[in-house]
């Protein structure tokens, strides 16, 4: 907190406020060697003073000052400039570069720019004869030297406002901004300002006396009761704090777990199956025709040889194959093909949630029951923004004895309300290889508009007579991946397995607010 | 789904339709969906894949049509045979089934050639299985001399198909043409080809791949049709040929049959009308749809639907499924569309009486209790896909037992399953370097194992790790969950060559052999990228039951 301008003085401060409610007003120079702060601490100070009004600046003033550069050091040392010596030796006689440039008390190429200064200020003139002098004084160069040299190598300060206007552009021209270590002079702008307390300034001073300020609160301060004669130093509570990362719930698993809980509220039991199926569970069992187009070789992952999944059941292997062929009991004509045992038993990866409902009608389900399986499904997907390879689907069936269209759309009402929080819904008719009648719901959610979020139906008697359920079943799924991209704030679903846990840190846990039933969502 | 873009200038009067207004509505009926609308044309997605009568601008405005006015009568009045097609016996193993007919009296204009073609192209791919199982043909009538004869010929014959500058041999147009291309897979098990010729000798087509220039070509203003469906499966050829003869009907023209005749003696006259007829009782109904059916008037819903021959009994309905439909397969099929007619949201939804108790998955129920805990210990859920790489498990990774592999993968990225989790935490370590540290990540996932040579069986793990944290830092994340799941845990040194020599261990959790922990090695750490120490271990989340 060492960092933080307090309503209570900080060090820094009171001992700035000391010096300036002795001294009544000082320039910031005189407080900082009247304290003897480093000029960083004064600085930080006084700006803290500024901006809590408890010191103001009554004036302040920029004063130039003109400094000799490394070379203009050099050349007081030699006791002359190349222009002076220049000259000095053309008074001499010598009246040509090349036999100037001969004498080594400057380099080759400062005799030269001296004499180009010298011709530009017309104190040097060119003839026939050679080199001949046209302003015997020296004109500004000798100037430079009385008001420049002989006060600097006497250590007096030199202001730039009190230097004659011809002499001063010269060294203005002589002190460049870059380059400082090849300049003859170097220009300084200092602003100094004269700082005066404030009457808060003097308030805070006098209830700052005589008492010790706390900062963080130690053990030791609790212990010897030292708190008790000193004040807390009171903290700016209104900055934003640092940031710590925590350890937490994945927002999509907290999202699948919250649609968990819905289903288990609305009286349904979690079915489990396996990743890897046989094509009989995956679509035999649900009535697809091995010749169903969603049944090509491109629309599933299949297993490497040699590794299955286990056979199913004999008889209802036999009972299924029936049921495509020719009907078997199922009181229709079934598919008329050849229903082939081998494709059956053929291993891929799960391609749809049903899979997991068919395995529960071939294992002797509750009746009456309401089942549900949040289920890993793969598909033959290129993996872009609304594709991964690998995704959950949701979905379950209804047993029992009563069941009829009716419930099936009472049930996907329920859905619409309470898992997806709409306000309207609609039922439009569709078609699912397992299911007649088909139903798809369309819902209005209060963000997302209207959308199609998901498919049920009453299951075929192909599906449910080999199985021996002769109870109406309605089959259900429902789509919710668009909603839990709305709910954890993304747009493309690859981020919702996202490996950067820079990223992963930035999602919003909020997966209960797309949810029906959350009256603030 | 298929997907058909069709003329609003022909499609609209076809469907006795005024406006686009009430379309999508209507289309709902047919289980289609208004896909776009454009200035000049429509375009809808059938989601009944059992429906290829629905994918040709006709039978959208025939389904549409009668929903408004009830069911039409459809093939009544084929006129007998005005041809014949002699079938080859050597096309017994290559393409045994054609059916033809005849449409004469309508006028080709633009937008009838056009649905033509699209009843080509959708039927023929989709239906037809990329023109396996069934392949169109259109021809100008007159222009053939009958008997034509189907039958097999050499690669060599050579005719000029459509759309080409000079003859080609049968080879060459597999080699070279764009359809050739597309479709010799179909024929690259025979020795000959099949061919379509006039009794003139005159080629019509190169079935399925293309017409003749001369005597295939149809164009705007011909009103005399022949069109042939060769194929596979019979009835998917039937059916088609059916559908077709019910699209031109539909548009005026007059429908003779054609007949076929076999190398066995056998003569077939096509198309062969299908009249699937379906029964269901009043009880079957009422039980199915929640009302009482002998209150429903039957009659008026399922000629809403196109069926005929719809009779009312005592206790059951019977009716007829129009000729281009062959999906009635059961009663229910029937129930169906009485519920369509009826219209879904005109029922009142009920929901069920009967009380059942909801859980969760023993195992999902277990996983939210082991996941607090991690989470009070500082650790942040990840998730990955579970397809991934050989590389990612068994290359950077060293994972002794080498995953299940996928035959048929997509990309290598994903070409095996997920065995175990580990390696998903080392990938987010090698994308976090820039993530404040420390980083301690845990997963719970499902994984595919195997089961002694041949099985597989999904088994849910638990794998922790901890970036910039050594043997210790995940040692104790386990004993903590141990402890307060009240499990003794052990470990017994392993060594394993994804970690540190004499730096990992077997997880023993009450006795048991379960899962495995360690310090990775820094030639893992180095395969991935990784720059800061990192250690894990992985776990059946069972053997945490207790």
């Amino acid at each position: 907190m060492s960092e933080t301008v307090s309503k209570d003085l900080h060090p820094l401060e009171k001992t700035l406020l000391n010096w300036l409610s002795e001294h009544g007003s000082g320039s910031d120079m005189e407080a900082m060697e009247g304290t003897g702060m480093d000029e960083g601490s004064c600085r930080r100070a006084l700006q803290w003073l500024f901006s809590r009004e408890m010191a103001q600046v009554v004036f302040s003033e920029t004063t130039v000052t003109v400094e000799l550069g490394p070379v203009g050091s050099f050349y007081l040392e030699k006791g002359t400039t190349p222009e002076l010596a220049l000259l000095e030796a053309v008074r001499n006689g010598i009246s040509s570069l090349p036999e100037i440039q001969k004498n080594e008390l400057f380099e080759r190429a400062q005799w030269g720019s001296a004499m180009g200064a010298l011709l530009k200020a017309r104190i040097l003139k060119k003839s026939s004869e050679g080199l001949i002098l046209n302003d015997l004084s020296g004109g500004v160069f000798s100037a430079i030297w009385s008001s420049v040299y002989s006060p600097a190598s006497q250590g007096e300060t030199i202001h730039l406002s009190e230097l004659d206007e011809k002499v001063a552009a010269e060294i203005s021209n002589r002190a460049p901004k870059r380059g400082k270590s090849r300049a003859e002079f170097v220009i300084n702008e200092t602003t100094s300002s004269v700082i005066e307390i404030t009457s808060a300034g003097r308030e805070a001073l006098e209830s700052a006396r005589g008492k010790s300020t706390i900062g963080i609160l130690t053990r030791e301060i609790l212990a010897s009761g030292e708190w008790k004669n000193g004040s807390f130093r009171r903290y700016q509570v209104d900055i934003p704090p640092s940031r710590i990362h925590i350890g937490r719930l994945h927002p999509y698993a907290m999202f699948l777990d919250s649609v968990r809980d819905k289903l288990q509220a609305m009286g349904f039991q979690e079915m489990k199956g396996p990743l890897a199926e046989s094509e009989f569970w995956n679509s035999d069992a649900l009535f697809m025709p091995q010749f169903h187009p969603a049944r090509d070789i491109h629309d599933a992952y299949y297993l490497e040889d040699g590794v299955e999944v286990a056979p199913p059941p004999r008889d209802l292997g036999s009972k299924v194959r029936a049921a495509h062929e020719n009907g078997g009991n199922t009181g229709g004509r079934g598919w008329e093909y050849s229903f082939e045992w081998d494709r059956s038993l053929r291993t891929i990866m799960r391609s749809q949630g049903t899979a997991l409902s068919a395995r529960t009608l071939g294992s002797n389900p509750d009746i009456p029951g309401k089942y549900f399986g949040i289920a890993k499904c793969f598909r033959y997907d290129q993996v872009d923004a609304t594709h991964l390879p690998d995704f959950f689907q949701v979905e379950g069936i209804v047993l029992g004895e009563e069941i009829n269209m009716r419930h099936l759309l009472g049930l996907l009402k329920l859905f619409a309300t309470e898992v997806a929080g709409a306000t309207e819904y609609k039922f439009v008719p569709a078609y699912f290889p397992f299911t007649e009648p088909s139903v798809e719901l369309h819902v209005k959610h209060p963000t997302l508009g209207w959308f199609e979020m998901g498919g049920a139906g009453l299951f075929r008697r192909e599906v449910c007579e080999p199985m021996g359920i002769d109870v109406p079943v309605i089959a259900w799924g429902l789509g919710l991946d668009r909603m839990a991209l709305l709910a954890l704030g993304l747009s493309d679903i690859r981020d919702l397995l996202n490996p950067d846990l820079a990223r992963l840190r930035e999602m919003k846990s909020t997966p209960e607010k797309l949810l029906g039933g959350d009256e603030n969502a | 789904m298929p997907k058909i873009e069709i003329p609003l200038g022909d499609f609209l009067p076809l469907a006795g339709l005024e406006s686009t207004d009430d379309l999508e509505k209507l289309l709902e009926s047919l289980k289609a969906e208004l896909d776009g609308l454009y200035e000049k044309t429509v375009k809808i997605e059938l989601n009944d894949t059992n429906r290829p009568d629905l994918w040709t601008a006709e039978g959208v405005a025939r389904g549409l049509r009668c929903w408004k006015n009830g069911a039409e009568s459809h093939l009544d009045s084929m006129a007998d045979p005005v041809a014949h097609i002699d079938v080859h016996s050597d096309l017994k193993e290559i393409r045994p089934y054609i059916a033809a007919f005849t449409a004469t009296g309508w006028q080709v204009n633009d937008d009838g050639l056009e649905s033509l073609i699209t009843a080509q192209e959708k039927i023929a791919s989709s239906f037809g299985k990329e023109r396996k199982t069934a392949a169109i043909g259109f021809y100008p009538l007159d222009g053939i001399s009958f008997p034509v004869r189907y039958e097999t010929t050499s690669p060599e014959t050579s005719f000029q198909p459509l759309g080409e500058e000079t003859e080609m041999t049968l080879s060459e147009v597999l080699e070279k043409t764009e359809a050739g291309l597309k479709y010799a897979g179909l024929l690259s098990n025979f020795q000959e080809y099949p061919i379509l010729i006039d009794s003139s000798g005159a080629v019509l087509s190169f079935p399925p791949v293309l017409n003749s220039h001369s005597t295939g070509r149809v164009v705007p203003g011909d009103s005399r049709l022949f069109c042939e469906v060769t194929g596979t499966d019979w009835h998917t050829v039937n059916l088609t040929a059916t559908i077709l003869a019910c699209n031109l009907e539909d548009r005026g023209a007059v429908i003779s049959t054609v007949e076929i005749r076999y190398p066995d003696g056998e003569t077939t006259v096509t198309p062969v009308l299908y009249a699937d007829t379906l029964t269901a009782t009043y009880k079957e109904i009422s039980g199915m749809i929640g009302m009482d059916a002998e209150e429903l008037d039957i009659k008026t819903l399922l000629s809403k639907m196109d069926y005929c021959g719809i009779e009312v009994g005592e206790d059951s309905v019977t009716a007829v499924m129009p000729p281009y439909r062959r999906d009635g397969i059961h009663p229910r099929d029937l129930m169906e569309d009485i519920v369509i007619a009826i219209g879904l949201n005109n029922m009142t939804p009920v929901l069920p009486s009967e009380y059942t108790v909801g859980s969760a998955a023993p195992v999902e129920t277990l996983a939210r209790s082991v996941k607090a805990l991690l989470v009070g210990a500082g650790c942040e859920e990840i998730m990955r896909p579970i397809l991934t790489s050989f590389d990612r498990i068994s290359i950077r990774t060293r994972t002794p037992e080498p995953p299940i592999r996928i035959s048929n993968p997509m990309t290598a990225e994903y070409g095996v399953v997920s065995s175990t989790l580990l390696p998903a935490l080392l990938e987010v370590e090698s994308s976090s370097g820039h993530a404040a540290f420390p980083h301690r990540l845990f997963t719970v996932g499902e994984v595919l194992c195997r089961t002694g040579s041949a099985l597989c069986h999904t088994q849910m793990n638990l794998a922790v790790s901890t970036g910039d944290g050594d043997f210790g830092a995940v040692h104790s994340i386990l004993g903590i969950i141990c402890h307060l799941r009240g499990l003794e845990f052990s470990l017994k040194p392993l060594d394993d060559p994804r970690f540190i020599p004499g730096r990992s261990a077997a997880v023993l959790i009450n006795g048991e052999e379960a899962g495995i922990l360690g310090e990775f090695h820094p030639g893992v750490l180095e395969a991935w990228g990784i720059t800061v120490p990192v250690a894990g271990f992985e776990l059946p989340l069972e053997s945490l039951r207790g």
